[in-house]
């Protein structure tokens, strides 16, 4: 039989499974229902007449629903299958099934159905490192239902389980014995229902937190309609465009979450199934790429991060005043301070971006309301790049963690052990100060000046912002500038040497505006050049590099969220054809995943493997990966905010033939945008010019 | 006359507070509920855009947020997180969660030094 697994989710909320619909997870095996980063069941095993079944076929029928369809015996051939079974599942707190069992046959069949039942209570981070628990289990039967219990201390996590119909519960599991009649159908509902602390509903002042983490479950069809009918319509005469635009929308509504202050509104969460929480970059980084397409994902982010803004220094949790968290997580390790996620803070980009997508947040929507809502914030960010960030003491935002058990060597994107690395292959120490970080600085500084002028009202706080700005431009393109090679080092290491590594971070930098002009077409034929761009896309390191390895996490795969922003640096800076070459390459690539991109894939040049080689990830769909063709399509049109008029500026692949992008929301209501493919984006001989 | 202890030494100098920048944007009355065997201390904190009001008396809330004397003392001593302390269920709360967000930036943090070992945490 197949091990494909099948996975359903709302929010945190999911269920995996095999193609049974079973679950039966070991210690270490990633398959259950979970919730708020806790393991409510891991056995869920249906048998008929004490024997298992075999799947036929399953349809996911949406994101947060599937179908089993079953046959009793696990033989190869069914020689005998006068019976089926429909499962049909659906997340909400918990879940719930429907079990129907079909009767084939002309006679009357009695029938033992048993659906076996427990819980192991792991947490998210158990179940990826195999820890052991520390607290006590307990079964109950109670009023009708099967109650699995774990409590540590004052924690406590409970499953529910119920029938619809009558059956003989016991301590493991729920027993139906049932007669159908000739051709007769029986059906139970059963509910799996998640509790978390002492869910109850509460006194005078509204439920309790535990009460409101059971939300009702909004009419996810509904809901999910709604999503895709709100954003802008495409038509294009490239039907695999199509195909992945739809995936897109699909994927970015199922990977919406809502934390529980954000009552009916919801944010991108990071990659599905595991990373269902906040992360600040991934969050922001989605947010941006999603903008001309949805606006509501923007300002929820930052809202949400906004309310959960570092304010003290807190080493465990790599914490500092103004500081914008990394991850989010609910589970019993963090509970317990085992873990540091309550929230964790050690990222060192998130903050600055947050400022740049407030800005580009206004940019689109015209929204001063959430600009002024969110000054305080806003400002603590900014403060805390230069009263926090600079480590090294040289003005430059760099990193270390201070939580040296449990916390993150790498804060910024690429957070491999490796991925930050000289020429020659080693590995510098800490502080680090990376390159794309000073970008974002420089770019959320001018940012940050514009909202000062525009909704603050503070011309001398606007004034210093710039004067900052442009006093970091001028040091970094002299500190980072590679003279002999021409490109800028991926770092500043702890003693200020620049570590020499050619990588695709320079893309970010022109996406912020921190690379001098006259250096920009350097930077630029680098980034086009044969050792970073392999057809498909641009790579994290450079062939030729000590490190570089084309499958190798961030030391030589491609990963398209990069090459989305990468794209939009290159029309930052004019050179819109070489846009339209990465983002083909990435839509190219799109096709042989069937409009799901990957996280990665490898670097392999495109014209040694034929196919874009996918790197084995755990997460899929991942948001940021599912926001890159939106980023792409938005820098192919040239979408551009100007006040209150959107300007449409092509540079379209002739590939793509015609597009039309319909309805674009923002400041100017509603606006269309057309384009006819006429960037011939094979190979060129010549090398690119700035245009 | 109250016990100088410190909890009537933290509401206290938060009520000294003319305005606290970090609720400048909240608004609502929260209940704090500090249960020590049968009795139970009330205090209500109402925040009007960063002007705090602290009264050691009950009354009615939007968020109320229950928990042992002995907790909510070292809260005040930035000895113990409230946000992990909600995740144990050692503090629960009720009402409006974004209140709980927002008030909970009131508790100091820890001391630069490694916080000692409380029994709730776990060894790492």
């Amino acid at each position: 039989m197949s091990e494909s697994q099948v996975k359903i989710l709302e929010g945190n909320t999911f269920v995996v499974s095999d193609e049974r619909g079973d679950i039966e997870a070991s210690r270490t095996d990633p398959t259950g229902l979970f919730s708020f980063d806790t393991r409510f069941l891991s056995t869920w095993v249906l048998t008929v007449d004490g024997e298992r079944l075999t799947p036929l076929s399953v349809d996911d029928l949406q994101y947060f629903e599937a179908r089993f369809f079953l046959v009793p015996g696990t033989g190869t051939v069914y020689v005998d299958a006068k019976l089926s079974v429909i499962r049909q599942r659906s997340v909400g707190n918990g879940f719930h099934e429907e079990l129907t069992v079909l009767n084939h046959d002309d006679e009357p069949v009695e029938l033992v159905v048993r659906m076996e039942a427990d819980s192991d209570f792991a947490d998210l981070f158990e179940v990826k490192d195999a820890l052991e628990k520390k607290g006590s289990y307990s079964r109950q039967l109670h009023d009708g239902k099967l109650l699995l219990a774990y409590e540590r201390e004052t924690f406590s996590r409970s499953t529910a389980i119920s029938s619809s119909q009558p059956c003989v519960l016991d301590e493991h599991g729920l027993t139906f014995e049932i007669k159908l009649a000739p051709h007769g159908a029986w059906k139970t509902g059963l509910d799996v229902v998640t509790g978390v602390l002492g869910t109850s509903e509460g006194g005078d002042e509204g439920p309790t937190l535990a009460w409101q983490a059971r939300r009702p479950r909004t009419n996810m069809s509904r809901n999910l309609a709604r999503f895709i009918d709100e954003a802008p319509r495409l038509e294009c005469d490239w039907q695999p465009l199509k195909t992945t635009y739809h995936r897109s929308l699909v994927d970015l509504a199922a990977l919406r979450f809502s934390p529980i202050s954000a009552g009916r509104h919801s944010l991108p969460a990071a990659g599905l199934p595991w990373f269902m929480t906040m992360f600040g970059r991934d969050s922001i980084f989605t947010s941006l790429q999603a903008l001309p397409f949805n606006q509501e994902l923007a300002a929820t982010t930052l809202r949400e991060l906004g309310l959960r803004q570092g304010t003290r220094i807190d080493d465990f949790r790599d914490e500092d005043p103004g500081r914008i968290l990394h991850e989010m997580r609910y589970g019993e390790l963090t509970a317990f301070e085992e873990r540091p996620h309550s929230p964790y803070y050690g990222c060192a980009d998130a903050t600055p971006l947050f400022v740049v997508l407030l800005d580009e947040y206004e940019r689109w929507t015209g929204d001063t309301r959430l600009v002024r809502e969110l000054e305080f914030e806003a400002r603590a960010a900014l403060n805390w790049i230069d009263e926090y960030a600079n480590l090294q003491g040289n003005g430059y935002i760099a990193y270390q963690r201070r939580n040296q058990e449990t916390g993150l060597e790498n804060q910024c994107w690429k957070d491999s052990w490796d991925s930050i690395s000289y020429q020659d292959g080693r590995l510098p120490g800490f502080p680090r100060a990376t390159c794309e970080l000073q970008g974002y600085a420089y770019d959320a500084k001018l940012r940050g000046a514009r909202l000062a002028r525009l909704v603050w009202r503070d011309a001398a706080f606007a004034d210093r912002l710039e004067q900052q700005a442009s006093d970091l431009k001028r040091r970094f393109n002299r500190d980072f500038w590679v003279e002999d090679g021409e490109y800028f080092a991926v770092a500043l290491d702890a003693d200020g040497r620049r570590v020499d590594s050619l990588t695709s971070n320079n893309g970010h930098l022109l996406w912020s505006g921190i690379v001098d002009r006259p250096k920009a077409g350097a930077v630029v034929r680098h980034l086009m050049g044969e050792r970073l761009f392999s057809g498909w896309g641009v790579r994290t390191l450079a062939v030729g590099e000590g490190r570089y390895n084309p499958i190798g996490y961030h030391v030589g795969t491609i990963w398209p969220f990069d090459n989305s922003f990468i794209a939009w640096g290159l029309r930052r800076y004019g050179f819109k054809r070489e846009a339209a070459r990465v983002a083909a390459g990435i839509l190219e690539a799109a096709e042989f995943f069937d409009g799901r991109l990957p996280e990665a894939f490898g670097g392999y040049p495109r014209s040694m493997t034929k196919y874009p080689v996918q790197y084995p990830t755990a997460c899929s769909p991942q948001a940021w990966s599912t926001g890159a063709p939106l980023l792409l399509l938005s820098t192919m049109l040239g979408l551009e905010p100007s006040g209150d008029h959107l300007l449409v500026d092509p540079a379209l692949p002739s590939a793509i033939g015609r597009l039309e992008v319909l309805d674009i929301p923002g400041r100017w209501g509603r606006v269309d945008a057309f384009a006819r493919g006429r960037v011939d984006t094979s190979p060129p001989d010549r090398r690119p010019r700035a245009r | 006359m109250e016990p100088a202890d410190g909890i009537s030494r933290f509401f206290q100098e938060l009520g000294r507070r003319e305005h606290e920048p970090l609720l400048a944007k909240v608004t609502g009355r929260v209940r704090f509920e500090l249960v020590e065997g049968r009795r139970t201390d009330r205090w209500l904190v109402a925040v009007d855009k960063g002007r705090v009001a602290v009264a050691h008396q009950s009354g009615p809330a939007d968020c109320v947020i229950r928990t042992g004397r002995a907790l909510f003392e070292r809260l005040c001593r930035g000895e113990e997180n409230a946000l992990t302390a909600v995740l144990r269920g050692a503090v629960v709360c009720s009402g409006d969660v974004e209140l709980l967000f927002a008030i909970q930036r009131i508790f100091p943090g820890p001391s630069r030094e490694r916080r000692p070992l409380s029994g709730a945490r776990g060894s790492r």
